[in-house]
C-alpha cells in the first residue's frame, strides 16, 4: 500500500500541535512587547520603547519561523488568536522583570517540545528547535543583564533616566 | 481503496491511485487531501465536548461542521462528534503520523 500520508507530511501530528501552540506563544510575546513599548512611550522611557518595538518584531520572526517550518513539513499551521495582553505596569523595573519571567516561560515551553519530539522519535522537529534553544539563552541573558544594570544604577533621583539611556546598549 | 480506520458511524479510506482519502459519512462520501484531513482533525479536536453537557454553553448538543473549504456542511450530535474524534485520532495513528499517546490540541 502506497503511503500517501507519510509522503505528504514529514513530522508527527503531535509535534505539529505543540508547534502550533508555540506559534501562539510567540505571537503572544510579540503582542506583549508591543504593549510594553506603548507603556514605555507613555511614561517617558523612549529608549526602552525602542528596545521593545524591536523585541516585538523579533518575536514575530520567531513565530514565522515555526509557521514556515509547518508549511515545509506539510503540516497545518494555524494563525493564532492573541488575547489578554497586559498593558499595566507599576514601573520600568516591573516591565523588565515581567520580560524575564515571560522569556523563562517561553524557554520552558521550547524545552518541553524538544523533550516530546525526542519521545516521539521526531528528529526533524527536534533538530529544528536547536536554533530556538540557543536563541532563548541569548534572550534570557539580555534581560538578565538589563536587570543587573538596573540594580547597579538604582532607581533614585536621575536613576530612572540613566537606566533608560543605558538600555541603548542592548539595541542593535 | 483501502480502509484506514472504521469507527461506529464513519470509515476513512485511502485511494492510492488518486493520492487522496475518502470519508464515508453514511449519507455522503467526502473526498479529501491530507491537508483537508488535517484541517478536519483540527476542527474536530477543537470541539469542547464538555460543552454538550452544559445547557448554557451548548443548549441542543449539536455541532455544525464545515469541511473542505465550505464545500460540505454537517450537523452532528454528541455521539457522532465523539465517534468522529475517535475516527480522526485513530486514523492518524494508522497512517503512521501519530503515536496516539499524547493529546495536545488545546484550542
Ligand atoms: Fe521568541
Ligand atoms: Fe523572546
Amino acid at each position: 500500500m502506497k503511503d500517501i500520508a507519510r509522503q505528504s507530511m514529514s513530522i508527527k501530528v503531535e509535534s505539529m500541535d505543540l508547534l502550533n501552540g508555540q506559534i501562539k506563544m510567540e505571537a503572544h510575546a510579540s503582542a506583549t512587547y508591543l504593549a510594553m513599548a506603548s507603556w514605555c512611550e507613555q511614561n517617558g522611557f523612549f529608549t526602552s520603547a525602542k528596545f521593545f518595538f524591536k523585541q516585538a518584531e523579533e518575536e514575530r520572526e520567531h513565530m514565522m519561523k515555526i509557521f514556515n517550518f509547518l508549511v515545509d513539513t506539510g503540516g497545518n499551521p494555524i494563525s493564532p488568536e492573541v488575547t489578554g495582553i497586559n498593558h499595566d505596569y507599576s514601573s520600568i523595573v516591573d516591565v523588565f522583570e515581567s520580560t524575564l519571567e515571560h522569556e523563562v516561560k517561553v524557554t520552558k515551553s521550547i524545552h518541553n517540545i524538544v523533550k516530546k519530539s525526542r519521545e516521539l522519535g521526531d528528529f526533524a522537529t527536534e533538530k529544528f528547535l536547536d536554533w530556538f534553544v540557543m536563541e532563548q539563552i541569548e534572550e534570557e541573558n539580555t534581560v538578565r543583564d538589563i536587570l543587573d544594570m538596573i540594580e547597579v544604577t538604582g532607581t533614585e533621583g536621575v536613576g530612572l533616566q540613566m537606566i533608560d539611556n543605558q538600555v541603548a546598549n542592548w539595541i542593535d | 481503496m483501502n480502509v484506514i480506520f472504521q469507527s461506529t458511524y464513519y470509515t476513512l479510506y485511502q485511494a492510492a491511485n488518486e493520492r487522496c482519502f475518502y470519508i464515508d459519512f453514511g449519507q455522503k462520501m467526502v473526498r479529501m487531501s491530507l491537508c483537508q484531513l488535517l484541517a478536519l482533525r483540527h476542527k474536530v479536536m477543537s470541539i469542547a465536548i464538555e460543552d454538550h453537557f452544559d445547557s448554557d454553553l451548548n443548549a441542543h448538543g449539536f455541532e455544525v461542521l464545515m469541511l473542505c473549504n465550505k464545500e460540505h456542511l454537517f450537523v452532528l450530535n454528541t455521539l457522532e462528534i465523539l465517534d468522529l474524534k475517535k475516527l480522526v485520532s485513530n486514523s492518524f495513528v494508522s497512517l503512521g503520523l501519530s503515536v496516539g499517546a499524547l493529546e495536545t490540541i488545546t484550542s
